[in-house]
């Protein structure tokens, strides 16, 4: 079985572990570009929203790599991401591509985890087994450097050194297979990141909250490496969500997360009295939180006709004159251009350090 | 007496008559905001977000509309209307509108919000809650309700015989929701066009370009998706994957239907730009509901910008190609 599907942060290195243990090939497509984008956006219908298109560029792309199984979360849900994968596989097959298709969520349990049957050669169970281990370590691991990165980023000598280090990093764990190996190479590449030469006597970085739907906070193609970006502007990055809470959040072994899930849901109830199905919950609260924390500004991140986001957008400049804190909001699509977002992005850090002198 | 004023925007075409029933039932006047016109929509538009979707648009400018001049504002938040075994939903923004309402618009009057959400919530209580706001006693409360849902019904039986809304409302209520909007009758109609798509859009002249009156200037009868009963709906549903949005099942339902009858000529679905669900439930319908022999199906898409003339074009051509594929039928080789 060759399997593939997109791409979602560095949710690849997971997600490829946990797969190749179960014996499947994993056929990774390249990480999104303009290329794939507009490849989807051929494909994809006229105003759906963004990261169907780029999803379906993903998967347009693994199919010419030779990938013959295309797996993807699927669901009923108010927002659209639920049918994705149903209607990306249609298109798919209509432009005249053969494949199995694997619906997380959609499909019972049970039919996923038998699907591997064949793929392994021992027990089932015990293959399942080790690959969820092989899964989370990796998760952990990755969640690890991506913190370590922010945090050494906007302090950083050489710019782009953190950003480098971590994907030599990511690349190491990803990489590893045993699982000793998975933590040798975290323990390594964290080594790497905490060498890279910072600047402590510089000022107190701004502290940004990002937030959003997930994808547009989580993809960096999608949203021009906006962590990047703000770091190496010299603000401090605070993503509500990461990729690691993405992967665990349905898994519920964290605790931790479902328990903030459902604080973040009451504190958006002020605002936000219904759930929408996306992540409204998580905007409404993570504007609220960094208010609270004292952070300096927010920026919300969405795709263009994103349904919940739009309605967190709506009721946004409420929070911001409730809570006095500057939100900017970007609105992604496949016409975005990176000097566009740039030049919003430095007017606001503009606007946050007058701010804070003021204060 | 306590003026309520009611947008005559979105889910007004399927629960005005209820609403209007209750509301005075329990003692207010209703008041509804005025017809759709380019001043109400650039209003909307001005006050709302830039890229969500055109009836939320009109929705804000009908309730800038009577902003000045009721003392209550009624808001609906329809939340799930069917009882089924798995969740249900309308689509997020019906879901949020109250809330996006009342986070982005200054000095509206004390808001009474309605919730439809069948599957958590009786419909008694959200009727309760409504006397609660506006101070009526809760047995009059009862006999409204009761009242209106038979309104309701009488002014579902009208939709489903195919008479327009506003022309049904105006049947049920006798006083009515405004003027007459329906078909031209007597002209000389040689096919039949079926038109998908939400009420909302397809019934309020301004945004449709009176698309419904269009079609029969053109000779072509319209049948309106509202004239397929429930039970065929489901039927039709039962050959596809599910779809957790009420409203969007009846357009695929509706859609499916039409598709395989053969007196229907042509299908027109009609969506707004930006509507999330449409996005997906078009692409549906048209990739797995139309088959090799369906009659020809077409989308229009309609937005704020959309000029009448475009809607012309595509409107005259499609039925010119129904008209010339019969002269010239397709060989079967």
């Amino acid at each position: 079985m060759k399997v593939s599907f997109p791409h979602m942060g560095n949710a690849y290195i997971p997600l490829s572990a946990l797969l190749s243990n179960l014996g499947a090939e994993v056929i990774s497509p390249p990480r999104p570009t303009s290329r794939t984008i507009s490849l989807g956006a051929l494909h994809a219908p006229e105003f759906v929203c963004l990261p169907f298109k780029v999803n379906l560029g993903d998967n347009l792309r693994s199919l010419q790599m030779g990938a013959d199984t295309l797996a993807m979360v699927s669901g009923t849900w108010a927002c659209r991401f639920g049918y994705y994968g149903r209607v990306q596989h249609q298109i798919l097959r209509d432009a005249g591509f053969e494949f199995d298709s694997i619906f997380l969520g959609r499909d019972g349990l049970m039919s996923v985890y038998n699907r591997f049957r064949d793929t392994t050669s021992g027990n089932l169970a015990l293959a399942w087994v080790h690959a969820f281990r092989a899964f989370k370590h990796k998760a952990e691991a990755m969640d690890a450097l991506e913190k370590a990165a922010r945090r050494t980023r906007p302090f950083e000598r050489e710019r782009g050194a953190s950003s480098s280090a971590l994907a030599e990093g990511l690349a190491m764990v990803h990489g590893a297979s045993a699982l000793k190996d998975i933590d040798r190479a975290r323990d390594g590449a964290l080594e790497l990141l905490g060498a890279i030469e910072v600047e402590h006597d510089r000022e107190p970085p701004l502290q940004v909250a990002v937030l959003g739907e997930i994808y547009a906070v989580l993809e960096p193609s999608l949203n021009f490496d906006i962590e990047r970006r703000l770091g190496e502007m010299g603000a401090m990055s605070h993503p509500v969500m990461s990729v690691y809470k993405w992967l665990f959040r349905p898994v519920k072994t964290d605790l931790s997360i479902l328990v903030a899930e459902r604080r973040a849901r009451r504190a958006a109830r002020p605002y936000i009295a219904y759930v929408l199905g996306g992540e409204e919950h998580q905007t409404i609260a993570g504007t609220i939180d960094a208010a609270r924390k004292g952070y300096d500004g927010v920026l919300h991140l969405y795709p263009f006709t994103c349904m919940p986001e739009n309605i967190c957008r709506a009721i946004l400049p409420r929070l911001e004159a409730d809570y006095g804190i500057p939100v900017l909001n970007l609105c992604l699509d496949e016409h975005a251009s990176p000097t566009g977002i740039s030049t919003r992005l430095e007017a606001f850090m503009d606007l946050l350090k007058q701010r804070r002198k003021r204060r | 007496m306590v003026t309520v004023g009611v947008p005559r925007a979105l889910s007004y075409y399927r629960y005005f008559p209820l609403w209007k029933a209750l509301l005075e039932g329990i003692g207010a006047e209703v008041v509804l905001s005025r017809r759709t016109a380019k001043g109400l929509l650039e209003h909307g538009v001005r006050h709302c977000v830039d890229d969500i979707c055109v009836p939320v648009k009109l929705y804000y400018g009908h309730v800038l509309d009577l902003k000045d001049r009721v003392d209550r504002l009624f808001l609906s938040r329809v939340v799930s209307v069917e009882k089924a075994d798995s969740e249900t939903y309308t689509c997020p923004k019906l879901i949020g509108l109250p809330d996006m309402i009342k986070g982005s618009l200054e000095g509206l009057p004390p808001i009474l919000e309605f919730v439809v959400d069948v599957q958590n919530r009786s419909l008694k209580s959200s009727v309760r809650k409504l006397a609660r706001d506006l101070d009526a006693p809760a047995p009059l409360a009862r006999k409204a309700l009761a009242r209106s849902l038979s309104v309701q019904s009488l002014y579902e039986e009208e939709l489903l015989r195919g008479v327009y809304p506003e022309q049904a409302m105006e049947k049920v209520l006798a006083n009515g929701g405004g003027g007459p909007m329906g078909p031209e009758t007597g002209a000389f109609f040689d096919m039949n066009i079926a038109l998908v798509g939400h009420e909302y859009l397809i019934h309020d002249p301004f945004i449709s370009h009176d698309l419904p009156r269009k079609l029969a200037r053109l000779g072509a009868n319209t049948i309106l998706m509202s004239q397929v009963p429930k039970d065929v709906l489901d039927q039709e549903l039962a050959r596809y994957p599910e779809i957790s949005w009420s409203y969007e099942k009846e357009l695929l339902g509706a859609a499916s239907h039409f598709l395989r009858r053969p007196d229907i000529d042509g299908v027109m679905l009609v969506i707004g730009f930006a509507c999330g669900p449409d996005s997906i439930v078009g692409e549906i319908i048209s990739r797995e509901v139309r088959r090799p022999d369906s009659p020809p199906l077409t989308t229009l898409v309609l937005d704020e910008h959309t000029g009448e003339a475009g809607v012309s074009t595509r409107v005259e051509a499609f039925v010119d190609l129904i008209r010339r594929a019969r002269r010239h039928p397709r060989k079967v080789s």
